[in-house]
């Protein structure tokens, strides 16, 4: 059984998406707990590619798709795990402001966020400041993350965050920023609470805001 | 008299053969044709569909006669006209003819006198013309940041007005939409002496940057609309990150920033057919680790050589990329991301070189990195315009004049050519090792910083007529106003 496992771990981190969906059912049909499947197998493989990540063992592209493994063998067993919550750490909401219709960025930040646990509603692009305050009535996330990558659509971000509070939902969710132009201190400067500077770092960010971390 | 007798004219370099460059455009016609385009803009769509191309939604797909027609109609050389009439800072556009300048809009500067990294204000577009103006290696201008402090929607025609009282050579515009762009235009068709009299003599060329993959955006169509009725040469370049936006293959990348770049070619030739017209784009890799899109890659250089040797097989000029870095700072690395990727860029003599004085990956601009670049283009330069090969350069007659154990100082020959044949450097330091020390023991940074603060507290641009100058003030009292209630 344990090495059952163990291939699971092995199938997350070299990113064997359909591999590690077979494992995963394989696993299953001879008895194991979905919950040791999810915290001994996929979760620990996704927390070797984080540290893989960190000591530059491991490139983006080899991160993303051991996230979009993790996540497909997570969404297999979360039917499975009592209270459906299979290891999920919160909810964020994420859009690329308006103006601006770089997306790519924010998809990565949201593929990350699958990976590490969250349930991810990825609201598009060219986003108008109350589609973000619509969505937070909606869907009660604890998180929302936006995104900009012009210098030009950068101030969007501060508008948005403006409409939050003026809905009275700045209290309810943590927001988190990002995109090539955006730095910690304008961050700072337009009251959101973090900043990620890519997309493992954003993830990193998500995890520590909702006190996963 | 000789007869095929074969000449060459600088150094020769190429990366691509005919043949190669052939796939290529082949591969180019094949997107445009059968993946299309997402155009953004209605009115573009529109103009497009008229033309032949097939529209379906926001995605235009267009047949390789209707690419050709438009690469028929545009020009391969033309001139952008210094602003004063000067024509040393004219820029002449054609084969073997590479220009350098700067490159826009980062959100930070180095500050020239505290040396220290912080956002761009309005001054720094003063500093950064002054400077581009005095330099001699530098041929047009560009800001290198997005300005700061002033009203958010007047960054562009602020940076505009800012710099061209303060340098005659031409500037590369941004802008965010019609209504800077049209600012903009007014400032330049003012010094130009109106409409018609800028049509013959253009003084600025206008950017414009589209989505990649595949995407024309609203706000980068609606300005080579503005450019092409306007009569403004235009730029219409993606910046793609190979393994991000784009193929990670160079062949890859090239193929798509030229599609991309090729729907504004095809749109501005509808509009006015001959528009002088700047294929891009910036071509680089995105780092799979800092995942960030690198500008001292060495597949910068070779992929922007490839893009440039493509643009002139479609007999277009293109606008490339140099003298850039991912350092912080001015330092070894600056220099030599910079310097190589200057010297690339001057053996594929594409046509505008911009970004030199982009560092942190075009996070932060930097005036410093110019005039160090200005050296290294000077450098590259000399090499480029390579061996002259004729009867007086032979010069057997000369050493046969000296003969052995003679000397050729101050001989008629070597007169005549030490000054054109050597260049010069202005930073690098040629001096004994006492001369060195008595000087202060100075490092190229030292003397780069130096440099730039001489020029900046001596060099006396041509300054505007005060008609001009008049009309500029008039113009930014005007926008002031457009822009009063809005946040």
């Amino acid at each position: 059984m344990s090495q059952l496992i163990e291939q699971i771990t092995t199938g997350v981190i070299e990113g064997n998406i359909q591999g590690v969906s077979e494992l995963v059912q394989k696993a299953l049909d001879e008895g194991l707990e979905p919950e040791a499947i999810l915290q001994s197998g996929l979760i620990i493989g996704m927390n070797e590619v984080g540290r893989r990540f960190k000591v530059a063992q491991m490139y983006i592209p080899e991160v993303l798709r051991s996230a979009k493994t993790m996540h497909a063998g997570q969404e297999f067993l979360r039917p499975l795990i009592a209270g459906g919550k299979a290891g999920r750490v919160g909810k964020i909401v994420i859009g690329t402001v308006q103006g601006d219709l770089h997306d790519i960025g924010k998809n990565l930040v949201g593929m990350m966020c699958e990976g590490a646990g969250f349930e991810v509603i990825d609201l598009g692009f060219d986003l108008a400041p109350e589609k973000f305050t619509e969505a937070i009535k909606a869907h009660q996330p604890d998180l929302v993350g936006m995104s900009a990558l012009l210098t030009t659509t950068m101030r969007v971000m501060g508008h948005t965050l403006k409409a939050i509070e003026e809905a009275g939902l700045r209290d309810k969710v943590k927001v988190m920023v990002g995109g090539a132009p955006v730095d910690a201190e304008f961050a700072d400067r337009i009251g959101a609470d973090g900043y990620g500077h890519n997309a493992v770092s954003g993830a990193e960010l998500a995890r520590k805001l909702v006190n996963a971390a | 008299m000789r007869a095929n007798y074969r000449i060459n004219s600088g150094v020769r370099f190429e990366v691509l053969s005919r043949d190669q460059l052939e796939e290529l455009f082949n591969g180019v016609l094949h997107v445009m044709d059968k993946i299309g385009l997402d155009v953004h803009h209605d009115e573009a769509r529109d103009i497009l569909s008229k033309a032949g191309a097939r529209v379906e939604g926001n995605r235009v797909r267009m047949a390789p006669h209707i690419v050709k027609k438009a690469l028929a109609t545009a020009p391969r050389s033309f001139t952008i006209y210094a602003r004063d009439g000067n024509p040393a800072h004219d820029i002449h556009i054609g084969p073997g003819r590479a220009h350098f300048g700067p490159g826009p809009t980062p959100p930070n500067f180095i500050d020239v006198e505290t040396l220290e990294r912080r956002p761009y204000v309005k001054n720094d577009a003063r500093i950064v013309a002054t400077v581009v103006d005095a330099l001699p290696n530098i041929d047009f201008c560009e800001s290198l940041g997005t300005i700061s402090d002033v009203h958010t929607d007047l960054a562009a025609a602020y940076e505009f007005a800012t710099m061209f009282p303060k340098t005659s050579k031409p500037i590369v515009a941004w802008s965010y939409g019609w209504d800077d762009s049209s600012d903009i235009h007014k400032i330049a068709l003012a010094a130009a002496g109106g409409q018609e009299a800028f049509e013959k003599r253009p003084n600025y060329v206008h950017y414009c940057e589209p989505l990649s993959p595949l995407v024309s955006t609203f706000d980068a169509v609606d300005k080579v609309i503005f450019a092409a009725r306007h009569a403004v040469p235009v730029i219409f370049t993606t910046c793609a990150l190979a393994g991000g936006t784009a193929p990670v293959t160079p062949a890859g990348i090239i193929i798509q920033t030229t599609a991309e770049s090729f729907m504004g070619l095809v749109l501005s030739q509808i509009i006015r057919p001959g528009l002088p017209f700047f294929m891009g784009g910036v071509l680089s890799v995105m780092d799979m680790s800092a995942m960030i899109l690198t500008y001292g890659a060495p597949e910068l250089c070779l992929m922007m050589a490839g893009a440039t040797e493509l643009a002139h097989y479609c007999g277009l000029p293109l606008w490339q990329t140099g003298g850039c870095t991912d350092s912080k700072c001015l330092d070894e690395q600056a220099s030599l991301e910079g310097s190589l990727s200057v010297f690339f860029s001057a053996l594929s003599a594409g046509d505008l070189c911009h970004d030199v004085g982009y560092t942190e990956s075009g996070m932060t601009g930097s005036i410093l990195q110019t005039v160090m670049m200005d050296d290294a283009i000077g450098y590259a330069r000399r090499i480029t315009r390579g061996i002259e090969v004729n009867e007086d350069t032979l010069a057997v007659d000369v050493i046969q004049d000296v003969g052995p154990d003679g000397h050729y100082l101050y001989h008629d020959h070597t007169m005549r050519y030490f000054k054109t044949e050597y260049w010069y450097p202005a930073l690098c330091d040629r001096h004994n090792f006492d001369e060195w020390v008595a000087d202060g023991r100075k490092p190229m940074r030292d003397r780069v910083v130096d440099r730039t603060r001489e020029i900046l507290a001596t060099h006396e641009p041509a300054p505007l007529r005060p008609e001009t100058a008049e009309a500029i003030s008039a113009i930014m009292e005007a926008a002031e106003d457009r822009v009063r209630n809005k946040t």
